[in-house]
């Protein structure tokens, strides 16, 4: 599972999928300054999605931003990669 | 002269994430980046990882800003520059290429620099650091063709390089100074638990010695120990002195701040800031690895090396600097790392004092081990082996002040979920 997925339900959020890299992931919890209610890091310092609704777009996005590996990627609601650009 | 409204010196964590944070509070305000190195910017953490550093992962991705964002962001980036002196009366800025910049606001994003080893013979070729991408570059060039690597300190570093050069097949010997791994940051049974991961893993740990010269003509062929037992060096079949071709040196950092000596700004051990990251200078801000700074949570002043510290202390600083309200930073600090399937992560403050009491949890035996470290009733930090599911919790506990006598046993009981106690 070096990839995982969390589907996002929120209605006013374009953001249909996030999907964080376990390869890529190295445990910074950038993520989880930026969003601690959608982050969380497992006993592996690998980040897994708690709260794949709790935030909006805005916010997800920054802590997506804020990954220096480039671990999370997010989706919009058609499967269209939108993070990283 | 040129002038800019906003130089930011430092193109690390700290000092992209001002800018980028002043470009969002100011859309035109005049922008420069002064760096001493010649990349845009990188992720620093990203450089002792296996993934990036064994090729796994392109080149490429260590960057984390190309040049077009820096035009983009109408950012002039000076790169391979340093600055050199501070006139705050003036507002001006001398760069070591002789050129000079008046400033309205500056921020101070220098981070720190790699402490230099002083043994005989320690500027042979061979012997190596781990702060910058050339660094990186440097060593990734040099386990290619490496047999025998030796580390030097027991802190994140060599813990993380010792992983890497495992796994590209170099023979591996770390040598602590201390009595036993992260001494004093971590505990005797924590330190011997990654000790553990560490020797299983096929690293060879030399205690209580120390490196009295590399040897060598131009080239590292060997270290020579003083205070290693005869046992350790036996079982090596030498007698003082260990072969090796390559040298990976983390001892700690330095600050580099006398550049600041006659400017007038604070300094202590780092650059002196308040909570709004401002320092004793009107105009001058600092942030990242450098400020040392008034910790508004655990109500005391000090300095925090890491990369989410950094990035959250840039975007504080950034938007007091380009917005009219002030922000102060309030933030709980982490910092994790894994290697050898053991995983690390301190929260908070994890510095110890006559002051501070430790509650555990899980134990060394259980291969999952806690230490929740407390001052006055209140967590002041946490380090974590293979329990960094329960760091959400923790910095949760820290950013409420939650006071936490009444339930130390409940802090120390692994069957009750540290989440269900947060009020």
């Amino acid at each position: 599972m070096a990839k995982q997925e969390y589907t996002r339900n929120r209605s006013d959020s374009k953001i249909g999928k996030i999907v964080i890299d376990r390869d890529l992931c190295i445990g910074a919890a950038s993520c989880i300054a930026v969003s601690g209610t959608t982050f969380e890091l497992d006993d592996e310092n690998k980040a897994v999605v708690t709260g794949v609704d709790s935030v909006d777009d805005d916010t997800l996005t920054m802590a997506a931003e804020s990954c220096p590996t480039k671990a999370i990627l997010l989706f919009d609601k058609e499967g269209k990669q939108v993070f990283p650009k | 002269m040129h002038s800019y409204k906003y130089i930011i010196i430092g193109g690390g964590a700290a000092g992209i994430s001002a800018a980028e944070t002043i470009r969002q509070n100011d859309k035109d305000g005049s922008m420069a980046v002064v760096s001493d190195e010649p990349y845009p910017m990188y992720s620093r953490v990203m450089l002792s990882k296996p993934n990036f550093f064994l090729g796994k992962i392109p080149f490429d991705q260590i960057y984390l800003k190309n040049k077009k964002w820096y035009a983009d962001n109408k950012i002039d980036f000076l790169g391979s520059k340093r600055a050199i002196a501070l006139n705050p009366e003036h507002k001006e800025l001398d760069l070591d290429d002789g050129s000079h910049l008046h400033y309205e606001k500056l921020l101070i994003a220098t981070g720190v620099k790699a402490r230099k080893w002083n043994t005989e013979g320690s500027s042979k070729t061979g012997v190596h650091y781990l702060r910058s991408l050339e660094d990186g570059i440097g060593i990734m060039k040099a386990i290619k063709t490496a047999k025998k690597a030796v580390t030097i300190g027991g802190g994140f570093i060599s813990f993380e390089m010792a992983d890497l050069l495992k796994m590209a097949g170099l023979d591996t010997t770390m040598i602590l100074r201390e009595s036993y791994f992260w001494e004093p940051v971590l505990d005797e049974a924590s330190g011997l638990m990654i000790e553990n991961a560490m020797t299983n893993g096929g690293v060879k740990i030399i205690k209580n010695a120390e490196v009295t010269e590399v040897l060598g003509n131009e080239l590292v062929e060997g270290v020579r120990l003083s205070g290693a037992s005869k046992t350790d060096l036996q079982e090596r079949s030498v007698f003082d002195t260990l072969p090796c071709d390559l040298i990976i040196c983390g001892i700690g950092v330095t600050n580099g701040i006398q550049w600041l000596e006659n400017s007038g700004v604070k300094t202590n051990r780092g650059i002196s800031t308040n909570e709004f990251m401002e320092t004793s200078v009107p105009d001058v801000w600092t942030a990242g690895d450098i400020a040392e700074y008034k910790d508004l949570l655990l109500e005391e002043n000090i300095q925090m090396g890491n990369w989410v510290n950094a990035t959250e202390q840039g975007r504080v600083a950034g938007s007091n600097m380009a917005a009219s309200n002030k922000t102060p930073f309030k933030f709980v600090s982490f910092y994790t790392t894994s290697g050898f399937g053991i995983s690390i992560a301190f929260v908070g403050d994890v510095s110890l004092g006559t002051d501070r009491t430790i509650v555990t949890r899980g134990s060394p035996e259980i291969n999952s081990y806690a230490r929740i470290i407390l001052r006055n009733g209140e967590i002041e930090g946490a380090t974590m082996i293979n329990r960094s599911s329960e760091m959400n919790a923790i910095s949760k506990m820290i950013e409420k002040n939650m006071k936490v006598a009444d339930i130390l046993e409940q802090l120390g009981d692994t069957n009750t979920d540290l989440k269900s106690l947060i009020r």
